[in-house]
């Protein structure tokens, strides 16, 4: 617990340590920038709040008063927001201090965090690989030990899969736990805000203070914030789904070996695991990056020189200057889904794909439900496919890239919530589980969490 | 499926987005090669559906009709060159070329 009078030399100690790691370029804030909100903040903080003295950075597609909030584009180039977003102004009622902006893939579109107008934000462990995305800064800074927590969000898998590249917790919740109010809009069916933590239960604390209804959010539904599950002694009573489609073949050895782990240590905690099937998996990717972009196109429409950001050259007309702003503005992997989002919702394209696409949403959501319907409380899975990757490795050809989020992808697009945790390494990098839970049953899944944080470095350690 | 140049000019044009002439190829290649792989879905049977599926709660919950302002961190007076009783003032029509005018009926 922090005492007042300590706050001041914690608010100073956070901006040493970013300080420390700015080549990772996974900060955006420059530092006497920080340094001063950090010191005003903390002014200010009233120590009765339950995050009190804790700093959290921000992903740079959530509104702050503080700082900027550019989603690392051009477009939004020293964009100041008029208002902020429900979750950070919550995390300041409790005390938090919001320590900077992070870099991240532009408008959250990227499993790199190559594609920001920034440039790259390098792995923390391993500088010629990339940290994930599109929260690559988030997961970077907090497995660099800068910050214990920070905010992310997740459309497809954007926490998670940075998350498990680097080492640390990683939980999206259920659509509808958290508000989106202040969050910058990229897929609004599929979009939640998320948090990254060193631990499960600092990331689950923060998740407690930004959930809860908000009348500004119609999406977010009507119910009280998540409650903190306690620690479990054991995994007794819980049953855990292993879906086969979430190991292929191709599955890279290392997280296989990782996954087994993990599944026998929540076995030998209590747990019935049982195999269980999935059968849209493999659908789940095309579904998402034809539903993704269409609507990436129609909330990325706002941005024409007009009403945000800047303008990017001396038009004959406003045709002209949406254009060229938007031309100029847009780095190279939103113009490519702005234009793939066009595509499949326009005349002639639209039922093949589009409507398509909905309709295998409906079977994924259903497939889960089937599995859920049969006692399975919690689903295991790996998060991503391999461990992390050399930077430009895939960003030749951008379904490669696409393919990084097969394992994510599926509880955005059924709304469920789902969270990476630290399984192991392969080589020295770091591997991730998932587990899905139910619609707003993420104590569940924080509880299965909690046990295999306790119990995966000793065992990993008795088997070096 | 192969998109080309031209798909690549018409969709630019719907989406306002200024491309490149040596854009369009290589957009062209990479969006033929994401269509076709997205374009998977056609394998799945047509018969296959399930009840449709809508993210977030069933029904939307409508905020008592009361106005209630937010305040925002900027006043709208600070958001634009020029604001009088509530409005933001612009040029008649026509002035767009004098913009010394603005500040002057302002």
């Amino acid at each position: 617990m922090t005492a007042p009078g300590d706050i001041k030399a914690l608010a100073r100690a956070t901006a040493d340590r970013l300080s420390k790691v700015r080549r990772l370029n996974a900060l955006l804030t420059p530092m006497t920038e920080l340094r001063q909100s950090l010191a005003r903040q903390a002014a200010a903080a009233h120590p009765s709040g339950v995050l009190y003295g804790m700093p959290v950075a921000v992903k740079d597609n959530i509104c702050t008063l503080d700082f900027t909030t550019t989603c690392g584009s051009r477009i939004l180039e020293g964009y100041r927001a008029a208002f902020e977003a429900t979750v950070v102004g919550r995390l300041k009622a409790a005390g938090a201090l919001i320590a900077g902006k992070t870099n991240c893939d532009e408008f959250a579109m990227g499993s790199s965090t190559e594609h920001s107008c920034y440039g790259r934000t390098l792995h923390p462990f391993d500088r010629t690989r990339v940290p994930g995305g599109s929260s690559g800064g988030s997961a970077a800074l907090v497995a660099a030990g800068a910050v214990p927590v920070a905010l992310g969000s997740d459309t497809g898998g954007s926490v998670r899969q940075p998350a498990s590249l680097c080492g640390v917790v990683g939980i999206k919740p259920t659509y509808g736990r958290v508000s989106r109010y202040g969050l910058v809009a990229f897929g609004s069916s599929l979009d939640q805000v998320g948090v990254l933590g060193r631990s499960v239960h600092d990331a689950a604390r923060v998740l407690s203070v930004i959930s809860g209804r908000d009348l500004r959010d119609a999406t977010c539904e009507d119910r009280d914030p998540l409650r903190l599950p306690t620690v479990p002694e054991d995994l007794k009573g819980f049953v855990i789904g292993v879906p086969k489609e979430y190991f292929p073949p191709e599955l890279d050895p290392g997280v296989r070996r990782a996954c087994e782990r993990a599944v026998r240590i929540m076995r030998d905690l209590g747990a019935a695991v049982r195999e269980v099937s999935l059968p849209h998996t493999s659908y789940a990717v095309p579904a998402y990056y034809i539903i993704a972009p269409a609507e990436a196109s129609a909330n990325l429409a706002r941005y024409d020189g007009v009403r945000f950001g800047p303008r990017f050259e001396h038009a004959p007309d406003v045709r002209a200057l949406y254009r060229a702003t938007r031309g100029d503005g847009f780095g190279a992997e939103v113009r490519r889904r702005v234009l793939i989002g066009t595509y499949v919702l326009s005349a002639g394209y639209y039922d093949a794909y589009y409507r398509r696409a909905q309709q295998v949403r409906a079977l994924i959501a259903q497939d889960f439900r089937n599995v859920f319907d049969r006692g399975v409380d919690l689903l295991f899975t790996p998060t991503t496919p391999a461990p992390a990757f050399k930077a430009g490795e895939k960003l030749a050809d951008p379904v490669q890239m696409y393919l990084n989020d097969i394992f994510t992808v599926t509880a955005n697009l059924a709304g469920l919530p789902a969270m990476s945790v630290p399984i192991g390494r392969v080589n020295g990098l770091p591997v991730g589980g998932q587990l899905i839970g139910q619609a707003f049953v993420e104590d569940d899944m924080i509880e299965a969490a909690y046990a295999l944080e306790r119990a995966v470095p000793a065992l990993e350690e008795a088997e070096r | 499926m192969s998109v080309s140049r031209e798909d690549v000019e018409r969709i630019a044009r719907l989406a306002e987005l200024r491309v490149e002439e040596d854009a369009i190829g290589p957009l062209a290649e990479q969006l033929s090669r994401i269509l076709e792989y997205v374009a998977r879905l056609s394998e799945l049977p047509a018969s296959e559906t399930a009840r449709p599926f809508v993210a977030g709660p069933d029904a939307i919950r409508l905020r008592p009709d009361e106005v209630r302002p937010w305040p925002l961190a900027i006043p709208p007076a600070k958001l634009a060159p020029a604001f009088r009783e509530g409005f933001f003032t612009v040029p008649r029509l026509g002035q767009f070329e004098d913009a010394g005018s603005l500040a002057e009926e302002a």
